[in-house]
């Protein structure tokens, strides 16, 4: 148990380092940065008390809001999507999911369609964006705008995320 | 009564999402008025003691790329100023409107669609708000926020800022906005369809404002269209000279007859 506290503060530290001073100029194709922090909150272990995860999500997210010179975008996005991913895992894995996290997320991985992965990891990265982008600009006249921004960045953070999962999930305690 | 708070804490994960989420909102809201959230600005100093360091390292990649552009810039002034030499002008007689610093940007952020930067000055050095900011290529921004080491910067690539410019040949006056996705062009808007834009004509401050001087360059036509409803005004597009994505080396500009035009503004209203 105290091996897996450790490996969730590795995890914070190392990703928020990650996104706040690599991946946030990045700058791929002119201004599209990848979200490589959403890792941290997509194989969050389920086992975890769901308060403790999203108090835990919420500052993760205060974090890189620091290292963006933004203000709460980043919480308000990290948190509704912690809030949103028991439903989602639900959804997608439908009876597989089990709420008390007897499983850990390298089954959910593993033992899944390729489908159900794809389905996982696009939506709750898709959602992180879209709030992140329409929080940001605050206005319905740039719906257009908010919606392509929001699927450029989710193509290229989803192709980010599934190769880091791919990488961290295989050797999870 | 029991049962009401049984309910209550049945959902307490609910309870507790919706009270962060306010605190967010909270943030969100109140980051655009002038007194950010006090927590937030003492510990920003934190993370950019980490930039600062990190910029430190990085610039050592690009020196190369520094120097070549800091020369390109002195032969085009040694240049202005040979010409400058053959007048014979008592040099205390000249008046001088705007007074030029140095500064490095430790922070850059071009992905979002409210970008900041962060620059190595803050009030000790004298950096006060609205203080323009440029580079030898053209305009970078406007000073938003002043601590005592840093101060933010609101970029061009911000959606909302406006900046007075003109076409330089014909002297028509326009905003400058970005619209969001290219970092290269931003748009100049407000001008009238009985002007005669050309693509490549350069486009300068206008100097309506106290924080840019005139003449400041900032890029040239690139696409000029009109829209299709009977709206009277061009689009142009305009290509930055400036390359966004790899800044370093940056002049402060403050005005010294900011208070005077101030003053008047409101005096006006």
């Amino acid at each position: 148990m105290n091996n897996l506290y450790f490996s969730i503060i590795i995890r914070f530290v190392m990703l928020v380092l990650l996104q706040g001073l690599i991946f946030n100029r990045f700058d791929l194709f002119g201004t599209y940065d990848p979200y490589i922090c959403l890792v941290f909150i997509l194989i969050f272990p389920i086992k975890i008390n769901r308060i403790a995860f999203l108090i835990i999500c919420f500052f993760f997210g205060i974090i890189l809001d620091l290292f963006s010179n933004s203000y709460g975008i980043n919480a308000a996005a990290c948190l509704s999507i912690a809030f949103l991913r028991p439903f989602i895992l639900n959804f997608v894995f439908g009876s597989f999911f089990d709420p008390h996290g007897v499983k850990m997320m390298k089954h959910y991985f593993n033992d899944s369609s390729i489908y159900q992965k794809i389905i996982y990891l696009f939506t709750i990265i898709f959602i992180h964006h879209l709030i992140l982008f329409s929080l940001e600009i605050f206005s319905i006249n740039h719906f257009n705008l908010i919606f392509i921004k929001t699927l450029n960045t989710s193509i290229l953070s989803f192709i980010f995320c599934s190769t880091f999962i791919y990488l961290l999930v295989q050797n999870e305690k | 009564m029991q049962r009401i708070i049984d309910s209550i804490l049945a959902k307490k994960d609910v309870l507790v999402f919706l009270i962060l989420l306010l605190f967010s909102l909270y943030l969100i809201t109140n980051s655009n008025f002038y007194h950010k959230a006090k927590i937030l600005k003492v510990s920003n100093n934190f993370t950019n003691l980490i930039f600062d360091e990190y910029s430190y390292l990085n610039e050592y990649f690009r020196l190369e790329d520094y120097n070549d552009a800091l020369i390109k810039e002195n032969v085009r002034l040694h240049n202005e100023l040979q010409n400058f030499k053959s007048i014979n002008i008592d040099s205390s007689l000249l008046k001088k409107d705007f007074i030029y610093s140095n500064a490095k940007i430790i922070s850059n952020n071009i992905s979002l669609l409210k970008n900041y930067l962060i620059i190595n000055k803050g009030s000790i050095d004298g950096v006060v708000r609205e203080m323009g900011i440029i580079s030898s290529e053209g305009i970078i921004g406007i000073v938003d926020e002043v601590s005592e080491n840093y101060s933010s910067v609101m970029s061009i690539l911000n959606l909302n800022l406006k900046i007075n410019a003109k076409v330089k040949r014909t002297s028509h006056f326009g905003s400058l906005e970005w619209e969001g996705l290219d970092i290269d062009i931003l748009i100049l808007k407000d001008i009238p369809k009985t002007a005669k834009i050309n693509i490549g004509d350069s486009v300068v401050t206008g100097g309506m404002s106290a924080i840019f001087p005139e003449n400041i360059k900032i890029g040239i036509v690139s696409n000029v269209s009109t829209n299709n409803n009977s709206d009277n005004y061009l689009r142009i597009e305009i290509k930055l000279h400036n390359d966004m994505s790899k800044l370093r080396n940056i002049y402060l500009l403050s005005s010294l007859f900011k208070n005077e035009i101030e003053q008047l503004k409101t005096k006006n209203q």
